[in-house]
C-alpha cells in the first residue's frame, strides 16, 4: 500500500513538472525509464498470460527485467517491492506488427515521412535506421498497451527490412529488440487498379504486366539464392547480402497479398525459391484460402479490420469475422494496422471486435495481438506471453484491455523498466483541464 | 472501289431530282421531275394504331398526298405494286447527334488540377463555359453520308439532332437522313432545348460536381428571367438571350441514371417546366418514382453485355446489381409501357448502331408489344417534340418518309427493302427480286449428284450444296439476275470450282471452270420451292417468355423484395437507454406504433397484431445519429469556387449505396450528409434517415431545418493540394476571414434589396425591377435570417475563434463546429457563443493542423459546457460509432450515459431534431436499435435497427438474405454461362470500386491522390 501511495505522489509530481514544462513551451516526451533496480511483484491482479490462460488474483514477479514467477495468490513475493493491483488486469505488451510509428510524424508533411525509399528492389534498406525514438506518437500508443512495434518499410516491390523495437528508448540502438527480422515484399497483384479521369472512378482489372513482374522477381530471387552460395562474392552485392537470411530461416519474408489467387501464387513462389518463413500480410481475402494456408503452415498478419468489405455483395461483417475464421481453422493470425501509424493505438479494440463479431473467446483474440504475433516474428522466446524467463514487458490495465471503456493503462514495464506514461495528449489535457478548472478523472 | 463508284453515281443521280434549291445557280440543264409516285396493294401502316390492307400511298414532291384504299392515281405517276409488302412510316430518333461536330475534350490549359476560373469561350456569352444555350444546331449541322446510311438501313428517316455537350446545350434541328445538300435536309431548326448534368468539354473548373451542375442550371433560369426583365440595361449576354428563346420549345434533359430522372424533374418543378427526359435504361429499378414525375422519356436500348463469369473467384467482382441489370435491362421498355410511362426509343448510347434491331426485338421478347415499339419510334417522338406535322406517320401533308419492308417490321425475318426519304428512294434490297429459295438439282459438267439449297431471308439467302450427304458451303454473289458461285467440289481433287451464270425463270445456269482449267456448263433446276412453315413452327416453339428475377429495393445486393413497412412492435424486458430523466431502465418495455414510440414502461400489454420481441439480456437504445457523413451521395465537393452555398446535397442522394445497409448494421439511423471541406463556404446539407429501399426524397427527414457546411483551415486554403493549386482565394487563414465578411456583406445587401422589393405594393412593383435572384446569396441570407445553420469543418483554435467573431459581428450564431479538434483550447469561448462541437474521438497527426488534436477533446469540451457529439466523416467508422463514443469513457472518464448521448441525443440537438429524435420517450420517432450487449462495449453488435417503426436491419434475417443473394447470383451466373455458350458476347469483369467519400475529396482535383491515406 505504502508503495502504491508513493507511486501516486510520484505520479502527481511528475505530472506537475511536466505541466510546467509544457506551459513554458518545451514539451518533450518523458525521458526513457532507467533499468529495473529491484524485484517487483504485482499482486491481486487478473493475469492474462497471452496463451489463453487467465489467472485470477494472481501474482507476477520480475527482476532485472525478467519474469521470475507467475502464479496464483500464494506465489511468494520473496521480498520484492509489492505493488497491489487488485481488481486490475495484467497483460503482456501488445505487439504491433507492420507499423510505421517512428517513421512518420505528420503524414501530410513530406519532411516528416521516412518509410518509403525510391526504387523497386530495396531488400538492403533498413527501417530501423530511421526509427525516431523521439516521435510524439510513441508515448500515445504506449498508453493503450503497445510497448513493442515492428518498424516496417513500405513501397516499391521489395521495400526493405523491418525490425522489432521497444517503445521507450533513447535511440534506435537502445530500442531494438530484434534487428532485421524480415524483408517486405509486395506481391504483384492479379488485379491492377486503374483510374478513369472521365468519370473519376477506380476500377480493378486483371493486371496485364503481372507475369512480367513475377518473372523479374523470380530472376532476382534466383540470383539471390545463387549468390548466397558464393564464398567470397566479388563484387559484393548489398541487396543479395541482405537476402541471405531468407534462405537460412533467420529472416521472415513478409509478403503483402490480399486476393486469394495472389496469396496462393505468392506462397508457391516463396516455397519454390526456398524461402523458409513466408508470412502473408494484408490477407483481406484469406478466408477463401484457409485450407491452402493450413496445408502450407503459413501465418497471416491481417491488415486493418477497421475497413469496409471489399465487395458490394460481401458479408457486411466479414472484416470483423475474418480473424476468428482463420484462427478457428488453426492458422496463426495476427492483427495489424498496416502502416496507419497513429491509429495503431486502437489495435486492442480490433482484437475486441474480433471477439465480439468472430465468435471467439477474448483470450484467443488477445493472442492475435500478443503471443501469435511474437511467434510469427520469432521473438516468442522473450515476449508475447507472461511466462517465467521472458521479458517483463507488460501493462497493468484498469480493466479489460480490449474494451475502450476499460483500456486505461496504469503501469507499463519494458524489460522491468517502469515506463513514464505521460504523453502529449495527457499534457494538453491537463493543461486545459486546469485552465477550465475541471476535475482530474484519470486517463 | 466499285461500290464507292456506284454510290457516287447514285448520290449524284438523286441530287438531280432535288427540289427547293431554287435560290441556287445551276450548272447544267434543269432536271426538275414530277416527283409523283404511287405504291399500291400494300399493307399500309399509317401509324401504330392504323393499318390499311391493300391500300395506296401517293406522294408528290417529297410529301404525302394521299393515303387510302380509294386513292385515284393521277396521270404521270410512277406506280409500284407492293402486293405482299408493307409500308411503315420511317422511324424517328429525337436524341441523335447525327451530323454534329465531334466533341473534343481538351486538357485544361494549366495542366490537370490547375483551376480555370473564366470561360474559354470568347464573346458576349455566359460566364460559364458549360452554359451554351446559344449553340444553334441548325448552323453547325453537316450532312454525313456514312452516318446517314447507317441509320437509313435501320429504317430511320429523320432525326432531331443536337450536340451533346454542356449543361445547357442549345437547341436541336430536325433533319432527314437523305444524302443531299443541307438546304434540302434540314426540315426545321430550334425544335427543342437540351440540358444535362454534365459539363461536357467545358474546361472551366466550376462546376465539378452534379450538385454544382444543378445549381448552375437553376441560377441560369433565374439569370435569364432577370435578363429579360432588366438585365439588358446592365450587360449584353447572348447566352441568356438564347436561353430565353429556348423556353418556347420543348425542353429535353439528359440524365445519367434512374435517380437522375428524379433530380431533373425536381429542377423542372421549380421552374414550371415538364422536361422530356432522356434516360439511361435503368428506370425499371425505380419505376414508381419515375412514373410519378409525369415526365415522358427518351429511352436507349443499350443492354449490357454478359460478363465473363467462368472463374468462381474473379466473378465475385461482378455485383448482383450488375448481374440483375444484365438480365432485366431488356425488360425496361416493356416495364415502362406497362406502368404507363410515355416514352420514345432512341439509338443513342448504342455502341454499335447495328445492335438496334437485335436489341429492339429482345425488348419485344421481354414484353414490349410491337404496337408500343412502333409508337415509340414514330408517333411518340414526333408528338413529344411537336414535329408530328412533319414526321412520324403516313398522313397527307407529312414528309414522304417511309420504309418498304418484306414482312412485319419487327419479325426477325423482315428485310427493309427500301427507305424513302422526302420522296427519294434508297434501295437496300431489290423489292422485285425473285425469291430464289428452294432446293435445286445441280449439275456441273458431268457431275449430277449435287443439290443446291437456298434458304434464309429472301433478301439475304443462305446457300448450301449437298454432294450426296456431304455438305459444302459455296461462296455466292447474286446481283439482280446474275449469279457467281465458287465451291470446293472434291476433297480428293483440291481446288476451287468457279461458276458464273444467270437466272432464267426458276432455273440457274451458266458456264464454269474446274480447278484443272476444264470449262464446263452448269444448271440448277428448281426441284422444290422453299417452304417457310416448318421453320416458323420451330421458331415459335423456341420462344418462351423470358424469365427474370425479382426487383430489389434498392436495386443492389441485400436490397429488399418489397419496401419494408412499419409494424407494431413491443420490445420486452430490455435494458432501455432512454436518454431521458429515467436514465438506463433495466427490464423495461417499449411499445412502437405507427412509426412512433407509443409507450415506455414495465409490463406493457401487447396490442393486437403487435410483434413481440424478447429483449431479455439485450439493450435497447436510440438509433445512432451521425452528424457528419458522406455516404449515400454521388459527389461531395463542389470545389470550383470559394463559396458554393448554392449547391444542395439533397440533389445527389444515392439511395442505392450499400453503405446505407452497412451502417444500419452498425446501428446508424440518421445521417447528416454534408458537403465536403474544399471551400470556405460549402453546400447545403441533406439530413436523411437510412431507410434502405426508399428513394432519395423519402429518405429526407421531413421538416428538418436547413444546414450548410462551412470549412476552415488547410483544405480551404488548399495547403495539401500540390503546387498547381495556388490561385484560388484564399490561400491563408487571413483570407478565409475576408471571404466570410465579403460574402455576408453581399448577402445582407441582397437581403435588404429583396425585403425592400417585397414590401412594395403591386403598383410600385410593376414599375420596379426585381433584384436578380441569386441562389448562392439566398442561402447566405437564410443564415443571417436564422433560417439556415452552419456546420463548420474546423481544426485549429485561431480559425474557430475567428468564425465565432465573424458571426457575432453579423448577429448570428455558428451552430456546430465539426471535427473541431482544437475545440478544447477554446471550449470556454464556444460555450459562450453557444456553438456545439461534433468531433472525432481520437484522430490526429495525419496533417499539420491536427498535430495538437487529443482524444480528451470531447470530454474537455463537454465539461466546459459545449454540446458535444462524435461523428464519423467516414463510411467505415460510422459502422462502429458506438465504439467511438466509448472512447469518451476511456479518455476523460465521461459517464457511459453521457458518452452514449454523444452519438444520439447530442447530435439530434445539434440538428434541431431532438423534439423527434435522440431519446426514447412516448411520441418520438421509433428509431431504435436492439443490441446484444451494452452498446458501448467493444463486444456490442446490433440485432435490429428500426426506423420509424420499420425494421430495416435484422440480424436474424441477415443469413437468409445473404443466402438469397448467393442463390440469385448463382442463378444469374448459370444463365450468363449458357448465354455465352449460346454465342452472346461477353465482357471481362471490371470491378468498379465505389469511391468512399471524405470531406476533402474533390472530383478531378483529388483524383490523383486516390492512393494516399484518406485524410479527414
Amino acid at each position: 500500500m505504502g508503495q502504491n501511495a508513493n507511486y501516486k505522489i510520484m505520479k502527481k509530481l511528475t505530472l506537475s513538472i511536466l505541466l510546467l514544462a509544457s506551459l513554458s513551451g518545451f514539451a518533450q516526451n518523458p525521458a526513457p525509464a532507467g533499468p529495473q533496480t529491484r524485484a517487483i511483484a504485482l499482486t491481486g491482479a487478473t493475469i492474462h498470460v497471452g496463451n489463453g490462460q487467465v489467472i485470477n488474483n494472481g501474482v507476477i514477479l520480475f527482476d532485472k527485467g525478467i519474469i521470475t514467477a507467475v502464479g496464483d495468490g500464494n506465489t511468494p513475493t520473496n521480498g520484492a517491492e509489492v505493488i497491489n493491483v487488485a481488481g486490475k488486469h495484467v497483460y503482456p505488451s501488445i505487439i504491433s506488427p507492420a507499423s510505421t510509428v517512428g517513421l512518420q510524424e505528420i503524414s501530410a508533411v513530406r519532411a516528416t515521412v521516412d518509410f518509403q525509399e525510391t526504387g523497386y528492389i530495396n531488400p538492403n534498406i533498413r527501417s530501423l535506421i530511421a526509427y525516431n525514438t523521439d516521435s510524439e506518437v510513441i508515448p500515445t500508443i504506449r498508453n493503450n498497451g503497445l510497448l513493442l512495434t515492428q518498424v516496417m518499410p513500405m513501397g516499391g516491390v521489395i521495400s526493405g527490412s523491418s525490425s522489432v523495437v521497444q517503445s521507450d528508448a533513447w535511440n534506435w540502438e537502445d530500442a531494438v529488440l530484434k534487428a532485421d527480422d524480415g524483408i517486405w515484399l509486395t506481391w504483384p497483384g492479379y488485379f491492377a487498379r486503374s483510374f478513369d479521369f472521365e468519370d473519376f472512378s477506380v476500377s480493378l482489372k486483371k493486371s496485364e504486366q503481372r507475369q512480367e513482374s513475377i518473372n523479374a522477381l523470380k530472376a532476382t530471387f534466383s540470383d539471390a539464392v545463387a549468390y548466397a552460395a558464393l564464398k567470397n562474392p566479388a563484387p559484393k552485392n548489398l541487396k543479395f547480402e541482405s537476402m541471405k537470411g531468407l534462405f537460412d530461416g533467420t529472416k521472415n519474408l513478409y509478403i503483402r497479398a490480399d486476393y486469394g489467387k495472389d496469396i496462393i501464387e505468392a506462397i508457391k513462389f516463396a516455397k519454390q525459391m526456398g524461402i523458409r518463413k513466408p508470412v502473408i500480410v494484408g490477407g483481406e481475402d484469406a478466408g477463401r484460402v484457409i485450407d491452402f494456408l493450413k496445408e502450407n503452415n503459413v501465418a497471416v498478419i491481417l491488415g486493418p479490420m477497421h475497413r469496409l468489405p471489399n465487395l458490394q455483395d460481401e458479408d457486411v461483417y466479414l472484416p470483423y469475422k475474418l480473424p476468428g475464421m482463420l484462427q478457428k481453422a488453426g492458422i496463426a493470425v495476427s492483427l495489424s494496422y498496416d502502416g496507419a501509424y497513429w491509429r495503431t493505438r486502437n489495435l486492442p479494440f480490433q482484437a475486441g471486435t474480433a471477439a465480439g463479431f468472430g465468435g471467439i473467446d477474448k483470450e484467443d483474440a488477445l493472442k492475435m495481438i500478443t503471443s501469435t504475433t511474437a511467434k510469427i516474428m520469432g521473438i516468442d522466446n522473450v515476449v508475447g506471453t507472461l511466462e517465467k524467463g521472458k521479458h517483463a514487458t507488460l501493462v497493468v490495465s484498469k480493466g479489460d484491455l480490449l474494451d475502450m471503456r476499460t483500456n486505461v493503462i496504469e503501469h507499463a514495464y519494458i524489460q522491468g523498466r517502469h515506463i513514464n506514461l505521460d504523453d502529449k495528449h495527457k499534457r494538453l489535457y491537463h493543461m486545459y483541464r486546469e485552465k477550465y478548472g475541471q476535475p482530474d478523472l484519470g486517463k | 472501289m466499285r461500290k464507292i463508284f456506284l454510290t457516287g453515281i447514285l448520290t449524284w443521280g438523286l441530287a438531280q431530282i432535288g427540289w427547293s434549291q431554287v435560290t441556287f445557280p445551276r450548272n447544267g440543264v434543269y432536271d426538275e421531275r414530277p416527283g409523283l409516285y404511287a405504291f399500291t396493294n400494300a399493307t399500309l401502316i399509317v401509324d401504330s394504331k392504323t393499318t390499311l390492307e391493300g391500300a395506296t400511298l401517293l406522294i408528290r414532291n417529297g410529301r404525302i398526298e394521299a393515303v387510302g384504299k380509294t386513292v385515284s392515281i393521277p396521270a404521270g405517276t410512277v406506280v409500284a405494286d407492293l402486293k405482299g409488302k408493307r409500308i411503315y412510316p420511317a422511324l424517328v430518333d429525337i436524341d441523335s447527334d447525327y451530323g454534329m461536330p465531334e466533341l473534343r475534350r481538351t486538357p485544361p490549359a494549366g495542366g490537370r488540377g490547375v483551376p480555370q476560373y473564366d470561360s474559354n469561350k470568347k464573346g458576349a456569352f455566359n460566364w460559364n463555359q458549360a452554359i451554351q444555350p446559344e449553340t444553334d444546331a441548325g448552323t453547325i449541322f453537316k450532312a454525313n453520308v456514312a452516318q446517314a446510311n447507317e441509320l437509313r438501313k435501320l429504317g430511320f428517316g429523320a432525326v432531331v439532332t443536337h450536340p451533346h455537350d454542356g449543361i445547357a446545350r442549345g437547341n436541336s434541328v430536325l433533319v432527314t437522313l437523305a444524302d443531299d445538300r443541307e438546304n434540302n435536309v434540314v426540315i426545321r431548326d430550334r425544335v427543342s432545348g437540351h440540358y444535362s448534368f454534365s459539363k461536357g468539354t467545358s474546361t472551366q473548373t466550376y462546376p465539378n460536381s452534379p450538385m454544382g451542375a444543378v445549381a448552375l442550371l437553376r441560377q441560369t433560369y433565374y439569370d435569364a428571367d432577370w435578363y429579360k426583365k432588366a438585365g439588358k440595361t446592365t450587360e449584353s449576354n447572348l447566352s441568356l438571350d438564347a436561353f430565353n428563346q429556348l423556353q418556347t420549345v420543348p425542353s429535353v434533359f439528359e440524365v445519367p441514371d434512374k435517380l437522375g430522372v428524379l433530380r431533373a424533374d425536381k429542377i423542372g418543378e421549380e421552374f414550371g417546366i415538364q422536361y422530356i427526359i432522356k434516360s439511361a435504361g435503368d428506370e425499371y429499378q425505380r419505376i414508381e418514382e419515375v412514373k410519378a414525375t409525369g415526365a415522358s422519356l427518351i429511352v436507349p436500348l443499350n443492354f449490357p453485355q454478359a460478363y465473363d463469369v467462368e472463374d468462381v473467384w474473379d466473378a465475385d467482382n461482378v455485383t448482383l446489381a450488375e448481374l440483375k441489370h444484365w438480365e432485366m435491362a431488356p425488360a425496361n421498355p416493356a416495364m415502362l409501357a406497362k406502368a404507363g410511362v410515355p416514352f420514345a426509343l432512341t439509338t443513342a448510347n448504342l455502341k454499335n448502331k447495328t445492335d438496334f434491331w437485335a436489341n429492339l426485338r429482345k425488348a419485344i421478347d421481354y414484353g414490349l408489344t410491337e404496337q408500343q415499339a412502333l409508337a415509340a419510334l414514330t408517333t411518340t417522338p414526333a408528338q413529344l417534340l411537336k414535329i408530328d406535322n412533319e414526321v412520324g406517320s403516313l398522313k397527307p401533308g407529312l414528309l414522304a418518309n417511309f420504309i418498304i419492308t418484306s414482312d412485319n417490321l419487327f419479325s426477325a425475318d423482315n428485310v427493309v427493302l427500301e427507305n424513302w426519304i422526302r420522296g427519294k428512294q434508297y434501295v437496300y434490297t431489290d423489292k422485285n427480286a425473285a425469291d430464289l429459295r428452294g432446293t435445286y438439282n445441280l449439275t456441273i459438267g458431268d457431275r449430277s449428284n449435287l443439290k443446291l439449297n437456298i434458304t434464309g431471308k429472301p433478301g439475304k439467302p443462305d446457300y448450301a450444296v449437298m454432294a450426296d450427304t456431304v455438305k459444302l458451303t459455296p461462296k455466292v454473289a447474286l446481283t439482280n439476275d446474275l449469279i457467281s458461285l465458287q465451291l470446293q467440289l472434291d476433297k480428293k481433287q483440291p481446288g476451287t470450282t468457279r461458276l458464273t451464270g444467270y437466272r432464267d425463270g426458276t432455273t440457274l445456269k451458266g458456264e464454269g471452270e474446274m480447278p484443272d482449267g476444264k470449262l464446263v456448263k452448269w444448271t440448277a433446276v428448281l426441284a422444290q420451292p422453299f417452304s417457310s412453315t416448318a421453320i416458323a413452327k420451330a421458331d415459335t416453339a423456341k420462344k418462351t417468355a423470358p424469365q427474370f428475377g425479382k426487383l430489389l429495393y434498392p436495386f443492389i445486393g441485400m436490397g429488399n423484395l418489397e419496401k419494408p413497412k412499419a409494424q407494431t412492435l413491443l420490445i420486452r424486458n430490455a435494458t432501455v437507454w432512454t436518454n431521458e430523466k429515467d436514465g438506463v431502465m433495466p427490464n423495461a418495455d417499449v411499445l412502437v406504433q405507427n412509426g412512433k414510440i407509443a409507450q415506455v414502461g414495465k409490463s406493457l400489454a401487447a396490442p393486437a397484431g403487435a410483434q413481440v420481441i424478447d429483449g431479455t439480456g439485450k439493450h435497447l437504445t436510440n438509433g445512432i445519429i451521425d452528424e457528419h457523413s458522406h455516404i449515400a451521395l454521388y459527389s461531395i465537393n463542389e470545389g470550383g469556387q470559394t463559396s458554393s452555398a448554392e449547391v444542395r446535397m439533397s440533389d445527389v442522394i444515392n439511395s442505392e449505396d450499400i453503405n446505407i445497409y452497412r451502417q444500419l448494421a452498425g446501428g446508424v439511423t440518421t445521417s447528416q450528409l454534408l458537403h465536403g471541406s474544399a471551400n470556405s463556404i460549402g453546400g447545403q446539407s441533406a439530413i436523411v434517415k437510412l431507410k434502405w429501399g426508399e428513394a432519395p426524397q423519402e429518405m429526407l427527414v421531413k421538416g428538418a431545418d436547413g444546414f450548410i457546411k462551412f470549412a476552415l483551415g488547410e483544405n480551404v486554403k488548399q495547403a495539401n493540394w500540390g503546387d498547381g493549386v495556388r490561385i484560388r482565394f484564399p490561400q491563408t487563414r487571413m483570407g478565409v476571414e475576408q471571404v466570410y465578411f465579403d460574402h455576408f456583406t453581399r448577402a445582407r445587401e441582397y437581403d435588404s434589396a429583396w425585403k425592400a422589393y417585397n414590401s412594395m405594393n403591386a403598383k410600385e412593383k410593376a414599375k420596379a425591377v426585381p433584384p436578380r435572384r441569386d441562389v448562392e446569396l439566398d442561402a447566405l441570407a437564410e443564415i443571417l435570417n436564422k433560417k439556415r445553420f452552419i456546420t463548420c469543418h474546423s481544426y485549429v483554435q485561431s480559425e474557430i475563434n475567428m468564425l465565432m467573431k465573424v458571426a457575432d459581428s453579423l448577429g448570428f450564431k455558428v451552430n456546430t463546429f465539426t471535427h473541431i479538434l482544437e475545440g478544447y483550447k477554446v471550449a470556454d469561448k464556444m460555450a459562450k457563443h453557444g456553438v456545439g462541437g461534433s468531433t472525432f474521438s481520437d484522430w490526429w497527426a495525419y496533417k499539420m493542423e491536427v498535430k495538437d488534436a487529443i482524444p480528451y477533446n470531447a470530454a474537455l469540451m463537454a465539461r466546459a459546457g459545449v454540446l458535444v457529439s462524435i461523428n464519423s466523416d467516414d463510411a467505415e467508422m460510422a459502422r462502429r460509432l458506438n465504439q467511438e463514443a466509448a472512447k469518451a469513457v476511456e479518455y476523460g472518464a465521461m459517464s457511459e450515459e453521457d458518452a452514449w448521448k454523444m452519438v444520439t441525443l447530442n447530435p439530434a440537438k445539434l440538428l434541431h431534431l431532438d423534439s423527434k429524435l435522440g431519446s426514447i420517450r412516448a411520441g418520438k420517432d421509433a428509431d431504435l436499435v436492439l443490441w446484444n450487449n451494452n452498446p458501448l462495449a467493444i463486444y456490442a453488435r446490433p440485432e435490429k435497427t428500426i426506423i420509424d417503426g420499420t425494421v430495416y436491419f435484422d440480424l436474424q434475417d441477415e443469413d437468409r438474405k445473404r443466402d438469397d443473394l448467393q442463390k440469385e447470383r448463382a442463378r444469374l451466373i448459370q444463365k450468363m454461362l449458357s448465354a455465352k455458350t449460346g454465342g452472346a458476347s461477353t465482357q471481362r469483369p471490371t470491378f468498379r470500386r465505389q469511391r468512399m467519400w471524405h470531406c476533402e475529396d474533390v472530383e478531378g482535383v483529388m483524383a490523383e491522390g486516390e492512393e494516399r491515406e484518406a485524410e479527414k
